[in-house]
């Protein structure tokens, strides 16, 4: 494995990036982070009575309806479904997953550290709404660990399909791309652009970086743990997995990246103990009957003094006049509820897509990761299951349950029966576990496209990668208005950055504060 | 009002569950009234949704929608590689009974009739020439005829109807060996030449009314 890539190779890759310039030069970036994230304070003017409709009970409406009866506001939920959350949903003991086509009861055993958060599963340190709720409403946290080196990287094409450990997989190729950007300093562009401290300084991160020998080349880390001895013999290095090995496959993108805190994922993350839900009964148990179950809208119709919303409970049509509406229901289910909402509006609603998203998981006879060194994190499986993450909480434990497929798309599933699922979670986790399907009791599905009261999971609003379109800021811009001052649409499908519960809440947030200075600005 | 929320709170105890959960223990009981899941996707009282392509309901006839169900869970039809949309609408046909399609048929049957909305717009004259061919069948007011198996158009979600058309021409819909009806239609939709011509003829059926 001696210079995989050439240096020459490597300079010219540079050169295609745009030259090294616009990476060296020294500008004002570090004073656009900003100093910490806070959550915003909501201060409403406290409000006798006035009517609010709050259609759906994902976590948006659930932080609107805590924030106005707080303040006074008579609010009332309207929810399709028989439980609250949309898409925090957690699987336990006895829970009902009501997937159109595939119902499911769940038979794990009854233990409060056996359950499968099937919807929203992590909170990042920088979403302060989320944790500022969870204060607030005195929801216990433990620490989610969303990375284990000792976990496993598993694909057909790298190492004759065996897995290969996290470990042995990410210092390698931390050390190749540190040799080879060690290579290109000397007397390349990239040196000349330095001061003699700045690349010493390099150098010396690379060297770090990459766990490079005296010559600036990777040879292998104890990083990756040893082969034999460590404690009380001298330690025997691993072999070096050869660059054009770990390039067999492209899970590299993934392992490398698993914890950004920026995109949310780490590398410390929390959780309710108990199960994500926890925060949707922590709201939903203070707002009590507030809550109508099983009343999906049948109509919204905005008029000038209010909101009229029609929906069927037992059968029956009733009807809730209110003086707000703020509704959550996913727009693409709105499509298909009579409503008066201006064109420009439902176009705006008809143009987001429904996300798509499969998860699976499994209540295991015995913790059998932990006899691998794994305490929690993800294994990474080139196949549609993508990932298999393990509990980090209730360490050495009778049982687990384990995250055995989590595909952020996974439309090839929708389609599967329950058998051919299971089936598929069998097959590509045992190549990873030898004994997994032993191991495997009872599991659940879940394709969030499929379930009643919901078809998708995280909104999609822009069409192409690489950004928004003057059009789709456009429309976005529209239904943050809210429609005749009365009707605001929540939720995140109301936001830019769809998928997390903290989009979710500021988009509570923004709809509250619109509403708090109309209120305000009334004659008293 | 702060310190009367709090107080309840205290009483509900943050970590309890039951209190909101109640509602959880009977649903989707496997009975027949239970599998009225289609107004998720179909909208309320079945008038169609664009957003997640699920055609109107309201104002389908009754034998019509008997068929099309017993087709779906036979896998007559929604089986084809390509049909993306008969492929999500199958999974919800597989498990019903013939009671739980009798109950499904006489509950959209208790629906309004409502024309859907039109969105697109072609060669309206163009469209009536083609739909003289049509018109044999499904008749000239696109009113539809048990006898002949053809069900009316005239009213349905024109983005189905154009989906559906551009499936039978392809062979997605209707090539199944045991798809009588559809296997006709298959043959017919030959006759429209391209998707405009689709577009032309289903922006005619538009204009006519139940």
């Amino acid at each position: 494995m001696t210079n995989p890539v050439s240096r020459r190779e490597f300079l010219n890759l540079l050169g295609a990036y745009g030259g090294t310039s616009a990476v060296l030069q020294a500008g004002a970036a570090l004073g656009f982070m900003p100093s910490s994230s806070q959550a915003a304070e909501i201060s409403l003017r406290a409000n006798n009575g006035k009517k609010v409709a709050i259609l759906g009970t994902g976590i948006s409406a659930l932080t609107t309806a805590w924030e106005l009866t707080k303040a006074g506001y008579d609010c009332t939920l309207l929810e399709a479904s028989h439980r609250p959350g949309g898409r925090m949903f957690t699987v336990r003991a006895g829970t009902v997953i009501d997937e159109i086509g595939n119902y499911q009861r769940c038979e794990w055993d009854d233990d409060p550290h056996l359950y499968f958060n099937a919807g929203a599963a992590r909170i990042p340190s920088i979403h302060s709404s989320v944790l500022k709720y969870c204060k607030e409403l005195e929801v216990e946290l433990q620490v989610f660990v969303n990375e284990s080196k000792t976990a496993w990287v598993q694909d057909d094409a790298l190492n004759g399909g065996k897995p290969v450990r996290n470990t042995d997989y990410s210092s390698s190729m931390q050390g190749f791309v540190s040799e080879m950007l060690a290579k290109s300093l000397g007397n390349s562009e990239v040196d000349s652009s330095l001061t003699e401290s700045e690349s010493e300084t390099l150098l010396g991160m690379l060297r770090s970086f990459g766990d490079l020998n005296e010559d600036m080349l990777y040879k292998g880390s104890v990083r990756a743990g040893y082969r034999s001895g460590g404690f009380l013999d001298h330690g025997t290095k691993k072999d070096v997995i050869a660059l054009r090995d770990l390039l067999k496959t492209r899970l590299a993108s993934n392992v490398m990246v698993t914890t950004q805190e920026g995109t949310g994922s780490g590398p410390l993350l929390m959780q309710p103990v108990g199960g994500m839900d926890r925060i949707i009964y922590a709201f939903a148990n203070r707002l009590g009957n507030r809550i109508k179950f099983r009343a999906p809208v049948t109509e919204v119709m905005v008029k000038d003094d209010g909101v009229e919303v029609a929906y069927e409970q037992n059968g029956v049509t009733e009807v809730l006049k209110a003086d707000y509406c703020f509704n959550c229901i996913p727009s693409h289910l709105m499509s298909g509820i009579p409503n008066n909402f201006p064109t420009e509006y439902t176009e705006a609603l008809n143009y987001i897509r429904r996300g798509k998203a499969y998860k699976a998981a499994f209540q295991a006879k015995e913790r059998f990761w932990e006899k691998e060194n794994i305490y929690g994190g993800i294994t990474w499986v080139n196949a549609p299951i993508q990932q298999i993450w393990y509990p980090p909480h209730n360490i050495h434990g009778k049982k687990g349950v384990v995250l055995a497929a989590y595909n952020f798309g996974g439309a090839n599933y929708t389609e599967m029966s329950q058998e051919d699922r299971i089936e598929d979670l069998l097959k590509h986790g045992e190549k990873v576990h030898p004994n997994y399907r032993q191991m495997a009791e009872k599991p659940m599905t879940i394709a969030w496209h499929r379930m009643n009261h919901m078809l998708g999971c995280a909104p999609r609003w822009a069409r192409v990668r690489g950004g928004w379109s003057d059009k789709e800021e456009q429309m976005y811009e529209t239904l943050r208005q809210p429609v005749n001052g009365r009707h605001y649409l929540i939720g995140d499908q109301s936001t830019q950055h769809s998928a997390w519960m903290e989009s979710a809440i500021q988009s509570a947030h923004y709809a509250l504060a619109d509403l708090d200075q109309r209120v305000r600005s009334e004659p008293a | 009002m702060r310190n009367l929320l709090t107080a309840t709170t205290l009483i509900l105890s943050a970590f309890s569950i039951s209190a909101v959960q109640a509602a959880e223990g009977d649903v989707g009981v496997e009975a027949a009234m239970d599998d009225r899941y289609c107004t998720t996707c179909h909208g309320v009282e079945g008038i169609g949704n664009i957003a997640v392509e699920a055609p109107r309901l309201a104002g389908m006839e009754s034998w019509y929608l008997k068929r099309q169900l017993e087709n779906f869970r036979a896998g007559i039809r929604g089986t084809h590689e390509q049909d993306t949309q008969g492929i999500a609408m199958r999974p919800m046909a597989t498990k019903l009974s013939d009671e739980s399609i009798e109950d499904i048929v006489g509950w959209v049957g208790s629906w309004e009739y409502v024309p859907a909305h039109t969105t697109i717009e072609g060669d309206i004259n163009q469209g009536r020439s083609t739909f003289q061919s049509c018109a044999a069948c499904h008749g000239a007011n696109a009113e539809g005829n048990e006898t002949l198996g053809a069900p009316a158009l005239a009213g349905q979600n024109d983005w189905y109807m154009v989906t559906q058309l551009k499936n039978f021409r392809a062979g997605f819909r209707g090539a199944h060996p045991e798809d009588t009806y559809g296997s006709q239609m298959l043959i017919m939709s030959k006759a429209l030449r391209d998707d405009q011509a689709i577009i032309n003829v289903v922006s005619y059926i538009n204009t006519l009314q139940k």
